[in-house]
């Protein structure tokens, strides 16, 4: 088991994600690229991306266990399991005390109560609607004329939040673009973005219960005016991984280390 | 690479669920269609609603929940399930172009999918998914049972079609059990209602012949439940959500029949022919499920899919109940003909009960049938049907009964999402293996 590498690949709506694992639970390296319809080719370069500068190749890797809306699409796959079970464990992994995680990426978000070693328990993720996901910040920061990225602090300097109200994504964008128009400041816009976001985020914590810990991760948890808003209203400190969107990856190269040293532990026993 | 430790089940791909209880089925629902659409012939001939000859009188539209097909049958009169109509039209993913014709015409999106599917499909003189057509009406038969939806549709059609309205007045029950009043109260619209019969069929009413079909329906239902017990078997050799919706076919259209008798004799063969070789309805059986409501029938095998890649296999179902709760020991009684279907349309029927009976009725399911968990499919255009499904999967978590809540619609394929869908199913059943099946360091 010890010069063993699994890999975990989150294919996303948004983004997909690569972590390569080595024996130890330690992260090797990581890449991370915009999701295209070629779930292959896209898989097998952010392989390689990983693998080259360490000197490995494909063959180096023993396990590869894929999870995301994409997890089907890659053949090399020895096991696909759902993002919400992934993101459970990954959150769990490097937040033991986690209770309760807020997932946001880019077109789905769900809140995930987890039990014992990350097992969860009961989810609630949105449905059919991404009013509540890091796609509305991509369209909102497209009318406002700032990236993404902008937005994440810009709302900590609001002094006058402004309310978004609608739950449409669609209509919420008129609402943003009439706020431009009357003058608002972008930050006070943002800060209603954020206020918005963060309350449906909490509906669906709210299905599910906090507990006593929130881990939250997901792309849209790289706004640091988002944590700040969803700490306001919970009124807790929350946790927040270093690089959060790459959680399910980890939780998905985790199982797949499980899953090979049980494969192996089987092949010892029979031989 | 290594190999595959464990193949996952949901990489197994589709698979065919077809026994001979599917072809019997199929059988007797071309059968039927191509009745209507002999007396369809007929009317085009004369050009009148028929009355006397040989063969069915006429054709009668009734609801499906708690029905009283028998007493169309005492009179020759063949009855047409809109709801068959409109759920064959979904299966076969022809719904959508009926149902933008009906939003076209005015219905709104949030109203009943089968309402607005067979409203257009009416008045487009639509040929059904076999081919054939619907006769006009001799009578439409609104035995409003539970779902008060049906008013208004059965109003409309009425409207359109120009054929007499009669309307079953059936109080919903609110404690266990109708009280006398009420029976008498169904039973004397009973009697109106055959008075009509009479009229539109031609034909006078023979008790002893309606003593006969109850005979019949009531052999049926003992058949349709003694093929629901054999699901208590592990693995089960019956699939109570998904083969019982075919089932419901000819416990609509063919129970008080010979025919229908044959057909669940059948069934019951092949059912306690897999239990004596130890076969079960999904290849290999790893959780024993119930499952709450209606199929998404525009995703039916899609939907059915997401059971059988995890070894699902439904046990028992209500949606399989909205004919009758017959598991639980109710048969029509030739002794007592019209008592007995006033108690039937009022009591023994699922969409008649109150929820704190189907909440009961559901953990007699996790109990006696020894299931692992719940499925609730809410249904987005029948709130009559999911109205309460939020509150129903709080009770059964709380009971510690895992359960799933999904919301798609039986009819309208745009409330469907695969993809989300699938998700949800993944994970529900992640968290039940590890909770039934968890090994040390390799459970998900």
């Amino acid at each position: 088991m010890k010069d063993r590498l699994v890999a975990g690949i989150d294919l996303g709506a948004g983004s997909t994600k690569v972590v390569l694992l080595a024996a130890d639970r330690s992260v090797l390296g990581q890449a991370r690229s915009k999701t295209r319809a070629d779930f292959v080719g896209l898989t097998d370069g952010l392989l390689d991306e990983v693998l080259k500068p360490l000197g490995l190749t494909r063959r180096d890797i023993s396990y590869i266990a894929t999870t995301g809306l994409g997890r089907y699409a890659v053949p090399a796959r020895n096991i696909q399991i759902t993002e919400i079970t992934c993101g459970a464990r990954g959150a769990w992994f490097l937040f033991p005390d986690t209770t309760c995680i807020l997932d946001i990426g880019s077109q789905s978000s769900r809140a995930i109560r987890v039990g014992e070693k990350g097992r969860v328990k009961e989810f609630k993720t949105n449905e059919k609607c991404a009013s509540g996901s890091g796609g509305f910040l991509e369209k909102a920061a497209k009318y406002l004329e700032i990236t993404v990225d902008e937005m994440g602090t810009l709302s900590l300097t609001s002094s006058d939040p402004r309310e978004i109200s609608s739950v449409c994504a669609v209509l919420a964008e008129s609402e943003i673009i009439s706020n431009v128009s009357d003058g608002y400041k972008i930050e006070d816009i943002v800060r209603g973005i954020h206020d918005s976001l963060a309350d449906r985020a909490l509906t669906l914590i709210r299905r599910v219960g906090i507990g006593t810990s929130l881990t939250f991760i997901g792309g849209v948890a790289r706004q640091e005016g988002m944590i700040s808003t969803v700490q306001a209203k919970l009124g807790i400190q929350v946790n927040v991984p270093e690089e959060p969107e790459y959680v399910c990856a980890l939780g998905a190269a985790l199982f797949a280390l499980e899953r090979l040293k049980a494969a192996e532990a089987v092949s010892a026993k029979t031989a | 690479m290594t190999d595959t430790p464990k193949e996952n089940p949901k990489a197994a791909g589709h698979v065919h669920y077809q026994g001979r209880m599917h072809a019997l089925q199929k059988e007797i629902i071309t059968r039927w269609y191509k009745e209507l659409h002999g007396v369809w012939q007929r009317q085009q001939a004369s050009n009148a609603v028929p009355l006397p000859g040989s063969g069915a009188t006429g054709a009668v539209p009734l609801m499906i929940s708690g029905n009283c097909v028998e007493l169309l049958q005492a009179f020759d009169l063949l009855p047409v399930y809109p709801e068959i109509n409109a759920l064959q039209l979904a299966i076969r993913k022809k719904a959508l172009e009926y149902l933008l014709k009906a939003e076209d015409m005015g219905y709104s999106t949030d109203n009943c999918g089968y309402v607005k599917a067979d409203m257009a499909f009416y008045l487009e003189g639509a040929e059904t998914a076999q081919g054939t057509r619907i006769p006009k009406p001799s009578l439409i038969l609104n035995n409003f049972v539970g779902c008060n939806t049906y008013i208004k549709w059965f109003e409309h059609l009425a409207h359109f079609t120009k054929a007499p309205l009669f309307t079953l007045d059936i109080p919903f029950l609110q404690g266990e059990e109708p009280d006398a009043g009420q029976i008498k109260y169904v039973a004397d619209q009973l009697k109106d209602l055959i008075r009509l019969l009479e009229k539109v069929s031609g034909r006078s009413f023979d008790i002893d012949r309606l003593r006969e079909i109850l005979k019949l329906s009531a052999r049926s239902e003992e058949l349709w439940s003694a093929i629901k017990m054999t699901a208590k078997n592990n693995p089960s050799p019956y699939e109570a959500f998904f083969d019982a919706t075919t089932m419901m076919g000819p416990l609509y259209v063919s129970r008080g029949t010979p025919e229908g008798v044959r057909f669940f004799e059948e069934a019951l063969r092949e059912m306690e022919e897999k239990v004596r070789l130890g076969v079960g309805a999904v290849a290999k059986e790893r959780f024993r499920v119930v499952v709450e409501a209606p199929p998404p029938y525009p995703y039916f095998k899609a939907f059915r899919d997401l059971f059988n890649t995890w070894g699902a296999c439904s046990v028992a179902s209500t949606y399989s109940c909205v004919g009758g709760t017959f598991e639980f020991g109710f048969r029509h009684d030739p002794r007592d003909p019209l008592n007995s279907i006033a108690r039937h349309m009022l009591v023994h029927n699922v969409c008649n009960r109150n929820y704190i009976q189907r909440y009961d009725q559901i953990l007699r399911y996790i109990k006696e049938w020894n299931a692992d968990a719940l499925i609730i499919h809410s249904v987005k255009s029948c709130r009559l049907f999911s109205a309460g499904h939020g509150d129903m999967r709080e009770f059964f978590t709380s009971k510690g009964i895992p359960t799933l809540y999904v919301e798609s619609d039986l009819e309208d394929p745009r409330y469907y999402s695969p993809a989300q869908m699938r998700n949800r199913f993944d994970a529900f059943f992640e968290a039940l293996e590890h909770k039934k099946y968890s090994t040390k360091g390799a459970g998900v």
